[in-house]
Protein backbone atom coordinates (compact mmCIF):
# COMPACT_ATOMS: atom_id res chain seq x y z
CA UNK A 1 0.00 0.00 0.00
CA UNK A 2 1.56 3.31 -1.00
CA UNK A 3 2.20 5.87 1.71
CA UNK A 4 -0.44 8.34 2.89
CA UNK A 5 -0.65 12.03 1.60
CA UNK A 6 -1.61 14.85 3.45
CA UNK A 7 -1.96 18.03 2.16
CA UNK A 8 -3.20 20.81 4.29
CA UNK A 9 -4.48 24.25 2.27
CA UNK A 10 -4.47 27.02 4.46
CA UNK A 11 -3.80 31.01 5.80
CA UNK A 12 -3.57 33.06 8.90
CA UNK A 13 -5.26 35.23 6.77
CA UNK A 14 -9.11 35.10 5.57
CA UNK A 15 -10.18 36.07 1.96
CA UNK A 16 -6.90 34.41 0.15
CA UNK A 17 -8.52 32.04 -2.04
CA UNK A 18 -7.69 28.97 0.37
CA UNK A 19 -10.97 26.88 -0.76
CA UNK A 20 -10.48 27.78 -4.42
CA UNK A 21 -6.82 26.04 -4.50
CA UNK A 22 -8.02 23.30 -2.64
CA UNK A 23 -10.87 22.87 -5.20
CA UNK A 24 -8.38 23.33 -7.55
CA UNK A 25 -6.60 20.41 -5.97
CA UNK A 26 -9.41 18.21 -5.91
CA UNK A 27 -10.21 18.69 -9.55
CA UNK A 28 -6.61 17.73 -10.77
CA UNK A 29 -6.39 14.86 -8.48
CA UNK A 30 -9.96 13.38 -10.04
CA UNK A 31 -8.26 14.49 -13.48
CA UNK A 32 -5.06 12.60 -12.53
CA UNK A 33 -7.62 9.75 -11.76
CA UNK A 34 -5.51 10.01 -7.68
CA UNK A 35 -8.35 8.77 -4.77
CA UNK A 36 -9.06 11.72 -2.76
CA UNK A 37 -10.97 12.82 0.32
CA UNK A 38 -11.53 16.07 1.62
CA UNK A 39 -12.09 17.70 4.93
CA UNK A 40 -13.72 21.22 5.00
CA UNK A 41 -12.67 22.50 8.77
CA UNK A 42 -15.37 25.60 7.68
CA UNK A 43 -17.46 24.25 9.99
CA UNK A 44 -20.44 23.81 10.52
CA UNK A 45 -20.84 25.48 7.21
CA UNK A 46 -18.04 24.64 4.39
CA UNK A 47 -17.67 26.06 1.01
CA UNK A 48 -15.59 23.12 -0.28
CA UNK A 49 -18.29 20.66 0.60
CA UNK A 50 -20.39 22.77 -1.87
CA UNK A 51 -18.08 22.11 -4.75
CA UNK A 52 -17.34 18.35 -3.66
CA UNK A 53 -19.92 16.96 -1.50
CA UNK A 54 -19.03 13.03 -2.02
CA UNK A 55 -15.34 13.50 -1.45
CA UNK A 56 -15.48 16.20 1.61
CA UNK A 57 -16.32 15.71 5.13
CA UNK A 58 -17.02 18.96 7.70
CA UNK A 59 -14.67 18.89 10.66
CA UNK A 60 -13.87 20.67 13.54
CA UNK A 61 -10.14 20.94 13.40
CA UNK A 62 -9.90 22.49 17.20
CA UNK A 63 -11.90 19.11 18.54
CA UNK A 64 -10.35 15.79 19.47
CA UNK A 65 -12.23 13.66 17.81
CA UNK A 66 -12.11 15.49 14.79
CA UNK A 67 -8.66 15.36 14.88
CA UNK A 68 -9.02 11.54 14.89
CA UNK A 69 -11.29 11.00 12.42
CA UNK A 70 -8.66 12.33 9.98
CA UNK A 71 -5.32 11.74 11.19
CA UNK A 72 -6.27 7.80 13.38
CA UNK A 73 -7.79 7.15 9.59
CA UNK A 74 -5.16 8.02 7.50
CA UNK A 75 -3.69 4.06 6.36
CA UNK A 76 -6.89 2.65 6.68
CA UNK A 77 -9.24 4.89 4.38
CA UNK A 78 -8.61 3.71 0.76
CA UNK A 79 -8.12 7.18 -0.72
CA UNK A 80 -4.68 7.59 -0.08
CA UNK A 81 -4.25 11.30 -0.25
CA UNK A 82 -6.11 13.77 2.05
CA UNK A 83 -6.98 17.53 1.03
CA UNK A 84 -7.52 19.47 4.81
CA UNK A 85 -8.84 22.92 3.81
CA UNK A 86 -8.44 24.64 6.65
CA UNK A 87 -10.39 27.85 7.50
CA UNK A 88 -8.74 31.73 8.30
CA UNK A 89 -6.81 31.85 11.44
CA UNK A 90 -6.58 27.84 11.99
CA UNK A 91 -3.06 27.31 10.22
CA UNK A 92 -0.83 28.19 12.93
CA UNK A 93 -3.14 26.40 15.63
CA UNK A 94 -3.98 23.57 13.52
CA UNK A 95 -0.01 22.50 12.66
CA UNK A 96 0.96 23.25 16.23
CA UNK A 97 -1.67 20.40 16.98
CA UNK A 98 0.07 18.16 14.38
CA UNK A 99 3.28 18.67 16.05
CA UNK A 100 1.58 17.75 19.42
CA UNK A 101 0.05 14.82 18.64
CA UNK A 102 3.72 13.67 16.96
CA UNK A 103 2.40 14.11 12.81
CA UNK A 104 5.00 16.03 12.04
CA UNK A 105 7.40 13.71 13.51
CA UNK A 106 5.65 10.80 11.18
CA UNK A 107 6.31 12.92 8.30
CA UNK A 108 9.95 14.03 9.32
CA UNK A 109 11.00 10.52 9.32
CA UNK A 110 9.14 9.60 6.24
CA UNK A 111 5.94 7.23 7.51
CA UNK A 112 3.76 9.73 6.08
CA UNK A 113 3.98 12.61 2.89
CA UNK A 114 3.19 15.63 4.33
CA UNK A 115 2.41 19.35 2.07
CA UNK A 116 1.22 22.26 2.99
CA UNK A 117 -0.15 25.00 0.61
CA UNK A 118 0.38 28.16 1.61
CA UNK A 119 -1.71 30.65 0.53
CA UNK A 120 -0.80 34.05 0.30
CA UNK A 121 -3.10 37.59 0.47
CA UNK A 122 -1.54 40.59 -1.18
CA UNK A 123 -0.15 42.18 2.21
CA UNK A 124 2.40 42.29 4.49
CA UNK A 125 0.29 40.71 7.28
CA UNK A 126 0.01 37.46 4.78
CA UNK A 127 3.65 38.10 4.29
CA UNK A 128 4.52 37.98 7.98
CA UNK A 129 2.54 34.67 8.30
CA UNK A 130 5.65 32.79 6.61
CA UNK A 131 8.28 33.26 9.20
CA UNK A 132 5.29 31.64 11.50
CA UNK A 133 3.90 28.88 10.07
CA UNK A 134 8.03 28.19 8.64
CA UNK A 135 8.75 26.86 12.26
CA UNK A 136 6.45 23.56 11.47
CA UNK A 137 7.89 22.80 8.30
CA UNK A 138 11.05 20.38 8.99
CA UNK A 139 9.78 17.29 7.01
CA UNK A 140 6.89 18.75 5.03
CA UNK A 141 6.96 20.42 1.53
CA UNK A 142 6.00 23.55 2.14
CA UNK A 143 4.37 25.70 -0.55
CA UNK A 144 3.92 29.50 -0.60
CA UNK A 145 1.33 30.20 -3.28
CA UNK A 146 0.86 33.59 -4.48
CA UNK A 147 -2.69 33.35 -5.51
CA UNK A 148 -3.25 36.70 -7.56
CA UNK A 149 -7.27 37.47 -6.42
CA UNK A 150 -6.36 41.05 -7.74
CA UNK A 151 -3.56 42.72 -9.50
CA UNK A 152 -1.12 42.70 -6.50
CA UNK A 153 2.71 42.18 -7.45
CA UNK A 154 3.83 40.42 -4.03
CA UNK A 155 6.33 43.00 -3.75
CA UNK A 156 8.28 42.01 -6.81
CA UNK A 157 9.19 45.89 -7.49
CA UNK A 158 10.43 45.88 -3.90
CA UNK A 159 13.31 43.27 -4.46
CA UNK A 160 14.75 43.39 -0.92
CA UNK A 161 10.99 43.26 0.77
CA UNK A 162 10.44 40.09 -1.21
CA UNK A 163 13.47 38.37 -0.56
CA UNK A 164 12.75 39.19 2.90
CA UNK A 165 9.81 37.08 2.93
CA UNK A 166 9.96 34.62 -0.07
CA UNK A 167 13.88 33.31 0.15
CA UNK A 168 13.72 33.46 4.26
CA UNK A 169 12.72 29.58 3.98
CA UNK A 170 15.21 27.52 2.00
CA UNK A 171 13.28 24.58 1.13
CA UNK A 172 9.87 26.58 0.01
CA UNK A 173 8.63 26.14 -3.04
CA UNK A 174 6.96 28.80 -4.70
CA UNK A 175 3.52 28.87 -7.04
CA UNK A 176 1.49 31.20 -8.90
CA UNK A 177 -2.12 30.87 -9.07
CA UNK A 178 -3.47 33.98 -11.61
CA UNK A 179 -6.49 35.61 -11.78
CA UNK A 180 -9.58 34.47 -12.79
CA UNK A 181 -12.38 36.23 -14.55
CA UNK A 182 -14.51 37.95 -11.91
CA UNK A 183 -17.57 36.94 -14.12
CA UNK A 184 -16.11 33.32 -14.29
CA UNK A 185 -15.69 32.82 -10.97
CA UNK A 186 -19.17 33.75 -9.90
CA UNK A 187 -20.96 31.76 -12.08
CA UNK A 188 -19.30 28.79 -10.61
CA UNK A 189 -19.65 29.76 -7.35
CA UNK A 190 -23.37 29.76 -8.58
CA UNK A 191 -23.61 27.00 -10.17
CA UNK A 192 -21.57 25.10 -7.10
CA UNK A 193 -20.00 22.94 -9.24
CA UNK A 194 -16.60 21.94 -9.34
CA UNK A 195 -14.31 23.69 -11.89
CA UNK A 196 -13.82 20.48 -13.89
CA UNK A 197 -17.95 20.29 -14.60
CA UNK A 198 -18.33 23.68 -15.04
CA UNK A 199 -15.61 23.32 -18.45
CA UNK A 200 -17.43 20.42 -19.52
CA UNK A 201 -21.05 22.51 -19.09
CA UNK A 202 -22.48 20.12 -16.55
CA UNK A 203 -24.11 20.47 -13.12
CA UNK A 204 -24.37 19.40 -10.09
CA UNK A 205 -25.80 15.60 -11.11
CA UNK A 206 -23.91 15.28 -14.30
CA UNK A 207 -27.10 16.90 -16.22
CA UNK A 208 -26.66 18.84 -19.54
CA UNK A 209 -25.77 22.66 -17.84
CA UNK A 210 -26.20 25.72 -20.06
CA UNK A 211 -22.72 28.14 -19.21
CA UNK A 212 -21.68 30.50 -20.89
CA UNK A 213 -19.09 29.29 -23.67
CA UNK A 214 -16.90 32.14 -22.70
CA UNK A 215 -17.36 31.92 -19.10
CA UNK A 216 -16.33 28.22 -19.50
CA UNK A 217 -13.55 29.17 -21.66
CA UNK A 218 -11.84 31.28 -19.35
CA UNK A 219 -12.08 28.42 -16.45
CA UNK A 220 -10.65 26.07 -18.89
CA UNK A 221 -7.87 28.45 -20.04
CA UNK A 222 -7.16 29.41 -16.06
CA UNK A 223 -7.49 25.86 -14.77
CA UNK A 224 -4.45 24.79 -17.32
CA UNK A 225 -2.47 27.30 -16.15
CA UNK A 226 -3.28 26.20 -12.47
CA UNK A 227 -2.44 22.51 -13.43
CA UNK A 228 0.39 23.18 -15.21
CA UNK A 229 2.39 24.84 -11.78
CA UNK A 230 0.87 21.36 -10.07
CA UNK A 231 2.58 19.57 -13.07
CA UNK A 232 5.74 21.89 -12.47
CA UNK A 233 6.25 21.16 -8.85
CA UNK A 234 5.60 17.38 -9.70
CA UNK A 235 2.10 16.94 -7.53
CA UNK A 236 1.37 13.68 -8.93
CA UNK A 237 4.78 12.42 -8.35
CA UNK A 238 4.68 13.76 -4.55
CA UNK A 239 0.92 11.71 -4.33
CA UNK A 240 2.67 8.75 -5.81
CA UNK A 241 0.11 8.56 -8.80
CA UNK A 242 2.11 7.03 -11.80
CA UNK A 243 0.33 6.88 -15.13
CA UNK A 244 0.04 10.04 -17.26
CA UNK A 245 -3.45 10.77 -18.19
CA UNK A 246 -4.96 13.06 -20.75
CA UNK A 247 -7.23 15.86 -19.45
CA UNK A 248 -9.85 17.44 -20.60
CA UNK A 249 -9.72 20.87 -18.48
CA UNK A 250 -6.68 21.45 -20.73
CA UNK A 251 -7.15 23.49 -23.68
CA UNK B 1 -25.30 19.52 -43.43
CA UNK B 2 -22.34 22.25 -43.95
CA UNK B 3 -21.33 24.33 -41.05
CA UNK B 4 -22.74 28.06 -39.64
CA UNK B 5 -19.71 30.43 -41.74
CA UNK B 6 -18.93 33.22 -38.73
CA UNK B 7 -17.03 36.09 -41.03
CA UNK B 8 -14.69 38.26 -38.41
CA UNK B 9 -13.90 41.58 -40.81
CA UNK B 10 -10.80 42.94 -38.73
CA UNK B 11 -7.67 45.20 -38.91
CA UNK B 12 -5.92 46.62 -36.29
CA UNK B 13 -6.08 50.12 -38.09
CA UNK B 14 -8.89 52.35 -39.00
CA UNK B 15 -10.22 53.40 -42.40
CA UNK B 16 -9.17 50.68 -44.08
CA UNK B 17 -12.35 49.68 -45.74
CA UNK B 18 -13.68 46.86 -43.11
CA UNK B 19 -16.97 48.41 -42.73
CA UNK B 20 -17.52 48.67 -46.52
CA UNK B 21 -16.70 45.42 -46.43
CA UNK B 22 -18.65 43.93 -43.68
CA UNK B 23 -21.61 46.15 -45.64
CA UNK B 24 -20.84 44.50 -48.98
CA UNK B 25 -20.43 40.68 -47.53
CA UNK B 26 -23.60 41.23 -45.14
CA UNK B 27 -25.90 42.15 -48.25
CA UNK B 28 -24.34 39.40 -50.53
CA UNK B 29 -24.73 36.96 -47.79
CA UNK B 30 -28.45 38.41 -47.23
CA UNK B 31 -29.39 37.83 -51.00
CA UNK B 32 -28.05 34.35 -51.68
CA UNK B 33 -29.07 32.48 -47.74
CA UNK B 34 -32.16 35.05 -47.46
CA UNK B 35 -30.96 35.89 -43.72
CA UNK B 36 -27.62 37.29 -41.67
CA UNK B 37 -26.93 38.18 -38.77
CA UNK B 38 -24.09 41.33 -38.40
CA UNK B 39 -22.69 42.50 -35.51
CA UNK B 40 -21.31 45.81 -35.31
CA UNK B 41 -18.11 46.17 -32.79
CA UNK B 42 -17.48 49.85 -33.97
CA UNK B 43 -17.11 52.91 -31.72
CA UNK B 44 -14.81 55.49 -33.33
CA UNK B 45 -15.54 54.60 -36.89
CA UNK B 46 -18.44 54.93 -39.17
CA UNK B 47 -20.86 51.86 -38.24
CA UNK B 48 -22.24 49.02 -40.13
CA UNK B 49 -25.46 49.53 -38.03
CA UNK B 50 -26.31 53.05 -39.89
CA UNK B 51 -26.05 51.30 -43.11
CA UNK B 52 -28.31 47.89 -42.31
CA UNK B 53 -29.76 48.67 -39.43
CA UNK B 54 -32.55 45.82 -39.78
CA UNK B 55 -29.53 42.98 -39.98
CA UNK B 56 -27.14 44.68 -37.25
CA UNK B 57 -26.46 44.08 -33.58
CA UNK B 58 -24.30 45.93 -31.87
CA UNK B 59 -21.52 44.26 -29.45
CA UNK B 60 -18.41 44.79 -27.82
CA UNK B 61 -15.59 43.43 -26.04
CA UNK B 62 -14.85 45.48 -23.73
CA UNK B 63 -15.97 43.80 -20.61
CA UNK B 64 -16.81 40.37 -19.94
CA UNK B 65 -20.61 40.77 -20.17
CA UNK B 66 -20.14 41.87 -23.71
CA UNK B 67 -18.33 39.41 -24.72
CA UNK B 68 -20.24 36.89 -23.86
CA UNK B 69 -23.45 38.50 -25.32
CA UNK B 70 -21.18 38.53 -28.61
CA UNK B 71 -19.39 35.00 -28.54
CA UNK B 72 -22.52 32.71 -27.16
CA UNK B 73 -24.30 34.04 -30.21
CA UNK B 74 -20.98 33.04 -32.60
CA UNK B 75 -20.51 29.63 -31.15
CA UNK B 76 -24.18 28.71 -31.94
CA UNK B 77 -24.77 26.38 -35.33
CA UNK B 78 -28.21 27.86 -36.48
CA UNK B 79 -27.63 27.76 -40.38
CA UNK B 80 -27.22 31.66 -39.93
CA UNK B 81 -24.59 33.45 -41.46
CA UNK B 82 -22.70 36.27 -38.97
CA UNK B 83 -20.53 38.97 -40.01
CA UNK B 84 -18.54 40.64 -37.74
CA UNK B 85 -17.57 43.91 -38.20
CA UNK B 86 -14.46 44.40 -35.98
CA UNK B 87 -13.18 47.67 -35.27
CA UNK B 88 -9.82 48.50 -35.01
CA UNK B 89 -9.78 49.48 -31.21
CA UNK B 90 -11.29 45.73 -30.29
CA UNK B 91 -8.84 43.92 -32.49
CA UNK B 92 -6.12 43.23 -29.74
CA UNK B 93 -8.49 42.44 -27.16
CA UNK B 94 -10.62 40.17 -29.54
CA UNK B 95 -8.40 37.93 -30.10
CA UNK B 96 -6.65 37.83 -27.22
CA UNK B 97 -10.25 36.69 -25.80
CA UNK B 98 -10.66 33.98 -28.64
CA UNK B 99 -7.40 33.12 -28.27
CA UNK B 100 -7.80 32.27 -24.08
CA UNK B 101 -11.55 31.06 -24.39
CA UNK B 102 -10.65 28.40 -27.48
CA UNK B 103 -12.71 30.22 -29.50
CA UNK B 104 -11.45 27.72 -32.47
CA UNK B 105 -11.51 24.73 -31.00
CA UNK B 106 -15.08 24.70 -29.40
CA UNK B 107 -16.46 26.51 -32.79
CA UNK B 108 -15.21 23.08 -34.98
CA UNK B 109 -16.68 20.61 -32.09
CA UNK B 110 -20.05 22.84 -32.70
CA UNK B 111 -20.16 23.15 -36.57
CA UNK B 112 -19.42 26.40 -37.22
CA UNK B 113 -16.45 27.52 -39.27
CA UNK B 114 -14.93 31.50 -38.70
CA UNK B 115 -13.14 32.84 -41.40
CA UNK B 116 -11.09 35.65 -40.20
CA UNK B 117 -10.93 38.36 -43.23
CA UNK B 118 -7.94 40.20 -42.33
CA UNK B 119 -8.13 43.57 -44.45
CA UNK B 120 -4.48 44.58 -45.29
CA UNK B 121 -2.77 47.93 -44.86
CA UNK B 122 1.13 48.40 -45.67
CA UNK B 123 1.96 49.97 -41.92
CA UNK B 124 3.69 48.53 -39.00
CA UNK B 125 0.89 47.27 -37.02
CA UNK B 126 -1.13 46.12 -39.80
CA UNK B 127 2.31 43.77 -40.26
CA UNK B 128 2.34 43.09 -36.87
CA UNK B 129 -1.54 42.25 -36.60
CA UNK B 130 -1.51 39.90 -39.38
CA UNK B 131 1.78 38.29 -37.81
CA UNK B 132 -0.10 37.63 -34.50
CA UNK B 133 -3.09 36.06 -36.83
CA UNK B 134 -0.61 33.49 -38.48
CA UNK B 135 0.31 32.07 -35.58
CA UNK B 136 -3.54 32.07 -33.54
CA UNK B 137 -5.35 31.58 -36.91
CA UNK B 138 -4.92 28.57 -39.33
CA UNK B 139 -3.83 29.47 -42.78
CA UNK B 140 -7.46 27.70 -44.17
CA UNK B 141 -9.54 30.14 -42.27
CA UNK B 142 -7.39 33.24 -42.61
CA UNK B 143 -8.37 35.44 -46.24
CA UNK B 144 -6.43 38.58 -46.70
CA UNK B 145 -8.65 41.38 -47.89
CA UNK B 146 -7.06 43.03 -50.43
CA UNK B 147 -7.90 46.55 -51.26
CA UNK B 148 -6.63 48.46 -53.51
CA UNK B 149 -7.87 51.95 -52.92
CA UNK B 150 -6.20 51.23 -49.33
CA UNK B 151 -2.61 49.35 -50.21
CA UNK B 152 -2.42 50.67 -53.65
CA UNK B 153 -1.67 47.69 -55.21
CA UNK B 154 1.35 47.01 -53.00
CA UNK B 155 0.16 44.53 -50.94
CA UNK B 156 2.99 43.08 -48.33
CA UNK B 157 4.80 40.34 -49.06
CA UNK B 158 4.47 39.05 -45.66
CA UNK B 159 0.63 39.07 -46.16
CA UNK B 160 0.58 38.06 -49.99
CA UNK B 161 1.28 34.21 -48.91
CA UNK B 162 -2.58 33.28 -48.14
CA UNK B 163 -5.95 33.35 -49.86
CA UNK B 164 -6.46 36.96 -50.80
CA UNK B 165 -9.76 38.67 -51.93
CA UNK B 166 -9.11 41.80 -53.84
CA UNK B 167 -11.17 44.64 -53.68
CA UNK B 168 -11.02 47.20 -56.74
CA UNK B 169 -10.88 51.01 -55.84
CA UNK B 170 -13.78 53.04 -57.02
CA UNK B 171 -13.32 56.46 -58.58
CA UNK B 172 -14.07 59.30 -55.54
CA UNK B 173 -17.51 60.12 -56.99
CA UNK B 174 -18.36 56.33 -56.97
CA UNK B 175 -17.07 56.09 -53.56
CA UNK B 176 -19.15 59.22 -52.28
CA UNK B 177 -21.98 57.62 -54.07
CA UNK B 178 -21.79 54.03 -52.12
CA UNK B 179 -20.72 55.90 -48.92
CA UNK B 180 -24.89 57.05 -48.51
CA UNK B 181 -26.53 55.63 -45.46
CA UNK B 182 -28.85 54.48 -47.84
CA UNK B 183 -27.29 52.63 -50.64
CA UNK B 184 -27.65 49.12 -50.58
CA UNK B 185 -25.36 47.27 -53.20
CA UNK B 186 -28.29 44.47 -53.61
CA UNK B 187 -30.70 47.30 -54.24
CA UNK B 188 -28.52 48.37 -57.15
CA UNK B 189 -28.00 45.63 -59.27
CA UNK B 190 -31.60 44.92 -58.96
CA UNK B 191 -32.40 48.44 -59.44
CA UNK B 192 -29.87 49.53 -62.34
CA UNK B 193 -30.71 48.65 -65.97
CA UNK B 194 -27.61 49.33 -67.45
CA UNK B 195 -25.07 46.68 -66.43
CA UNK B 196 -22.63 47.80 -67.81
CA UNK B 197 -21.68 50.97 -65.46
CA UNK B 198 -18.29 50.50 -63.32
CA UNK B 199 -20.41 50.61 -60.31
CA UNK B 200 -22.76 47.76 -61.07
CA UNK B 201 -19.68 45.44 -62.57
CA UNK B 202 -17.70 46.21 -59.45
CA UNK B 203 -20.33 44.98 -57.20
CA UNK B 204 -21.44 42.11 -59.34
CA UNK B 205 -17.16 41.27 -58.96
CA UNK B 206 -16.87 41.58 -55.32
CA UNK B 207 -19.87 39.17 -54.85
CA UNK B 208 -18.73 36.82 -57.22
CA UNK B 209 -15.48 37.03 -55.08
CA UNK B 210 -17.26 36.19 -52.03
CA UNK B 211 -18.70 32.83 -53.98
CA UNK B 212 -15.75 31.71 -55.08
CA UNK B 213 -14.07 32.48 -51.15
CA UNK B 214 -17.28 30.30 -49.83
CA UNK B 215 -16.55 27.78 -52.42
CA UNK B 216 -13.05 27.24 -51.54
CA UNK B 217 -13.80 27.12 -47.63
CA UNK B 218 -16.54 24.28 -48.27
CA UNK B 219 -14.48 22.39 -50.81
CA UNK B 220 -11.38 22.04 -48.09
CA UNK B 221 -12.96 20.97 -45.10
Amino acid sequence: MSKPVVIVVGADKGGVGKTTVSRTLLDYFSANNVLTRAFDTESPRGTLKRFHPEITEIVDMTTTSDQMKIFDTLNAASPSVTVIDVRAGLLSPALASLRDIGFLDAAKTGQITFAVFHILGPSIASLDEIAETANFMSGAKYFLVKNFINDTQFFQWDQATYNSYFHRIKDATELTIPKLNEMAYEQVEVSSVPFLKFVANKGVHDEAANYSFVLRGYVRHWLANVWSEFDRIKLTDLVGATKPVTRGGEK
Amino acid sequence: MSHTPVYIICSPRPLVGKTLMARLLSEFLLLKNGNVVSFDINLKEPSLLDYLPKTTETADVIDTYGKMQLMDRLIVDDGIAKVIDLGFHAFDEFFKMSDEIGFLKEAARRRVAPIILFVADTDRVSARGHEMLLRQIPASALVTIDNEYVVRGELPAAMSGGRIVRIGALPAFLKTYIDRLNFSFTDYLRNEKDSSTELHQWVRRNYLGFREMELKLILQR
